[in-house]
């Protein structure tokens, strides 16, 4: 008995230490989910603007940080502002 | 019963009798097809990102409808053949929002 709780507490160190290396390297999560995430609308500029290069063009997600799914919602909203000429296609 | 945002951009330079007409024609249009305006938005005149017709700014306005897809399309057909409308756009959306939108509050 002895020796298959010593067995057993070793491989849960083990594994333990493994899930805390992952832990450290963790990253930034996604600025536009979550509970108090702002709204995803073309209307809203604002926010738009601050996913947009300066050549107008729409930031990748793997600097940003923002989720698949968000990334998705602000590509398309930024498109319906730039049909109505309120934001632009090309930058200076 | 679908509910819509429609936002159309005229030209700037339109006085108010121009205005109103094409303000009367949409809602004719859209009382001929059983279907209502639920709330009106004036965004006003700004400037565009970029030029329209040779024109750098535009007025905004912008009707939330509650009634089918006929609507959407009759309209869209009236604004395509009127040189006063520089350009528009149609979402269909699930929930009409309560509040006014950013745009109404600040002008350009």
């Amino acid at each position: 008995m002895k020796r298959k709780k010593d067995k057993k507490k070793f491989s849960k160190n083990n594994s333990n230490s493994l899930f805390n290396k992952s832990n450290q390297k963790q990253g930034k999560s996604c600025p536009l989910s979550g509970k108090n995430a702002p709204e995803i609308n073309y209307k809203n500029l604002k926010l738009l603007k601050k996913y947009v290069s300066d050549t107008a063009k729409i930031l990748p997600s793997r600097i940003t940080n923002v989720s698949l799914g968000k990334q998705r919602k602000l590509s398309q909203e930024i498109k319906k502002a730039r049909v109505l000429a309120l934001m632009p296609y090309v930058g200076e | 019963m679908n509910y819509y945002e429609h936002t159309y951009i005229t030209v700037p330079e339109l006085n108010n009798q121009d205005l109103e007409t094409i303000r009367k024609k949409i809602s004719e249009i859209i009382e001929k097809n059983a279907s209502k305006i639920v709330r009106e938005e004036d965004w006003g005149i700004r400037t565009l990102a970029y030029q329209i017709k040779k024109n750098s700014k535009g007025k905004y306005s912008n009707i939330y409808i509650q009634g089918n897809n006929k609507v959407i399309k009759e309209i869209e057909n009236f604004e395509r053949y009127d040189e006063r409308v520089l350009k528009f756009l149609s979402i269909k959306i699930n929930k009409i929002p309560e509040e006014n939108s950013e745009l109404q509050k600040t002008t350009d």
